[in-house]
C-alpha cells in the first residue's frame, strides 16, 4: 500500500488493538441477530408440539459430520493464528487454506443435504419448522461463505508476510461461526 | 499478549481442547439413543453450552482478553434475553385474556402429517392445499369473537367503556345509547365491522375485520351488537 494507514488503525484507547475491538463489536451484534432468530425458533417450537413430526426428517448424521468439519476448521484457524503469532506467514497461510477447505466441505455437504430434503418436498414454505430450518441454517451458511472469501484474501497477504494480525481477527470470526453451529446442531438435528 | 510465548505448549493445548470438543460431540449424538428425555436435553443443550464456552474461552482467547470485551458480549446476551422474555408469552401461549391466536391453534390441531404424507414429492402439492381451511378447527363463537374484536374498546357491556377505548378520540360508540341508534341499522353495523368505521363515515380508529372473520361471522357479530340496542 502506498498511502498511509488511517489513524484509527494504529490508535487504541482501550489497550485492545483496534481491529480486534472491531471484530468483537461485529460479533456482539451477531449475538443479537442469531440469538433473536434462534430464540424465536425455540419459542415457536415450544408452542408447536406438532413441529416434532417435521423435525424427525432432519438427518442427525449429516449434522454431526458437519459439526465435526467445523470443529476441525476451528482448530486449523487457531493454529494459523499461532503461526502468525510466531511471524511464520507461510505456515499461517497454509492453515488458513485448510480452514477454507473445511468451509467448502461444510457447504458441499449442506447443499447435498438440502437438495435431498427439497426433492422430498420439505421446502422453506412447507411449514413453520422448515421455514426456520432453512432461514437459520441459510443465514449461518452465508456467514460461512463470507468467512471463507475474506480468509482467502488474508491468506494471500499472510503468505507474503503482510498484515499478519488479521489472521487472528478472521480466526475470532470463524470460531464464532463455529459456535453458532454448535447451537444449531442440537436445535435442528438432535431435538426430535 | 503473554510475556513469553511458548508456541509448542499452545499448540498442544489447542489440540487438547479440540479432542475434548470431539468427545463432547460424540456424547451429544449418543444422548438420544438412551431414549430418556432429560438425558437428551442435557446431552444436547447442556453440552452445546459447554462446547461453545470451550471455543469462546480458548480458541477466541476470551479468557486472556480484556474485561471490556466480556461486558460488550454480556450486554448483547442480556438484550437478546430481554427480547425473548418479552415476546415469549405471546408466542408460546395461543390464548390470552383478551386475545386468541386462531391460526396457531389451527396449526397445532391440523398437525404436520396432512401436509407431508410420505414425503416422497407428493407432499408439496398437499402442502399448498391444506392451509386453505384454517378457520374451521376452532368453532366460531359470537361471544368469543365479540370479546376479541369489539370489547377491548366498546366494553363487555357494549357501553363504550372498554379498557383500550378510554384513550381514543373520538371515543368508541356506546351501543346502549338510544341516540346512537337513531341513524343506524344492521346493514350499516355490518359494513362498519367488515370494512372499518371509516367506510360508513365513522372513526378511522375502528379497523376493518374482513380478514379475520367471514361475512357470515360478521353478520352474527352485527346481530350481537344490535342486541345492545335499548328497547323503544
Amino acid at each position: 500500500m502506498s498511502f498511509p494507514k488511517p489513524i484509527a488503525t494504529t490508535r487504541s484507547a482501550t489497550g485492545i488493538p483496534t481491529g480486534r475491538l472491531a471484530i468483537w463489536w461485529v460479533l456482539a451484534s451477531e449475538v443479537v441477530i442469531f440469538g433473536g432468530l434462534l430464540g424465536s425458533y425455540v419459542m415457536h417450537r415450544l408452542g408447536h408440539p406438532e413441529w416434532a413430526d417435521a423435525a424427525v426428517h432432519t438427518n442427525t448424521w449429516i449434522g454431526a459430520f458437519n459439526t465435526f468439519v467445523l470443529l476441525t476448521s476451528s482448530l486449523t484457524a487457531v493454529l494459523a493464528h499461532e503461526a502468525a503469532h510466531d511471524g511464520d506467514g507461510k505456515q499461517a497461510a497454509k492453515y488458513l487454506m485448510m480452514t477454507i477447505g473445511g468451509a467448502l466441505t461444510f457447504l458441499l455437504v449442506k447443499s447435498v443435504e438440502w437438495g435431498i430434503e427439497i426433492s422430498h418436498g420439505y421446502t422453506i414454505t412447507a411449514n413453520g419448522f422448515w421455514a426456520f430450518y432453512y432461514t437459520a441454517a441459510g443465514l449461518h451458511a452465508a456467514h460461512v461463505i463470507a468467512g471463507a472469501v475474506i480468509m482467502a484474501f488474508i491468506a494471500r497477504d499472510a503468505w507474503r508476510g503482510r498484515e499478519l494480525q488479521r489472521v487472528e481477527l478472521i480466526g475470532i470470526y470463524w470460531h464464532f461461526v463455529d459456535v453458532v453451529w454448535i447451537f444449531l446442531f442440537p436445535l435442528l438435528y438432535i431435538a426430535k | 499478549m503473554e510475556e513469553k510465548h511458548d508456541t509448542r505448549a499452545f499448540v498442544r493445548y489447542y489440540r487438547k481442547i479440540y479432542f475434548l470438543l470431539l468427545i463432547l460431540l460424540v456424547v451429544s449424538v449418543a444422548g438420544p439413543f438412551v431414549e430418556i428425555v432429560w438425558v437428551t436435553l442435557i446431552t444436547a443443550f447442556g453440552i452445546a453450552l459447554v462446547k461453545a464456552n470451550l471455543v469462546v474461552q480458548n480458541f477466541m482467547h476470551l479468557k486472556w482478553e480484556q474485561r471490556l470485551i466480556r461486558w460488550m458480549l454480556m450486554a448483547s446476551v442480556v438484550l437478546m434475553a430481554l427480547f425473548v422474555a418479552g415476546v415469549a408469552p405471546d408466542i408460546m401461549e395461543h390464548e390470552g385474556q383478551l386475545w386468541v391466536n386462531q391460526a396457531a391453534i389451527a396449526a397445532v390441531e391440523r398437525g404436520i402429517d396432512g401436509e407431508q404424507a410420505g414425503g416422497d414429492g407428493a407432499g408439496e402439492a398437499e402442502a399448498d392445499v391444506e392451509p386453505a381451511e384454517p378457520a374451521e378447527p376452532t368453532e366460531f363463537s359470537v361471544q368469543a369473537a365479540f370479546n376479541v374484536a369489539c370489547a377491548l374498546c366498546h366494553g363487555q357491556a357494549g357501553d363504550g367503556t372498554g379498557p383500550a377505548g378510554a384513550a381514543l378520540d373520538p371515543p368508541p360508540a356506546d351501543f346502549t345509547d338510544p341516540a346512537f341508534w337513531e341513524m343506524r341499522d344492521e346493514e350499516r353495523i355490518f359494513t362498519a365491522i367488515r370494512d372499518g368505521a371509516a367506510a360508513v363515515g365513522g372513526s378511522p380508529l375502528m379497523v376493518p375485520w374482513r380478514n379475520s372473520y367471514s361475512d357470515e361471522q360478521i353478520r352474527e357479530l352485527a346481530e350481537h351488537v344490535i342486541g345492545f340496542r335499548p328497547e323503544g
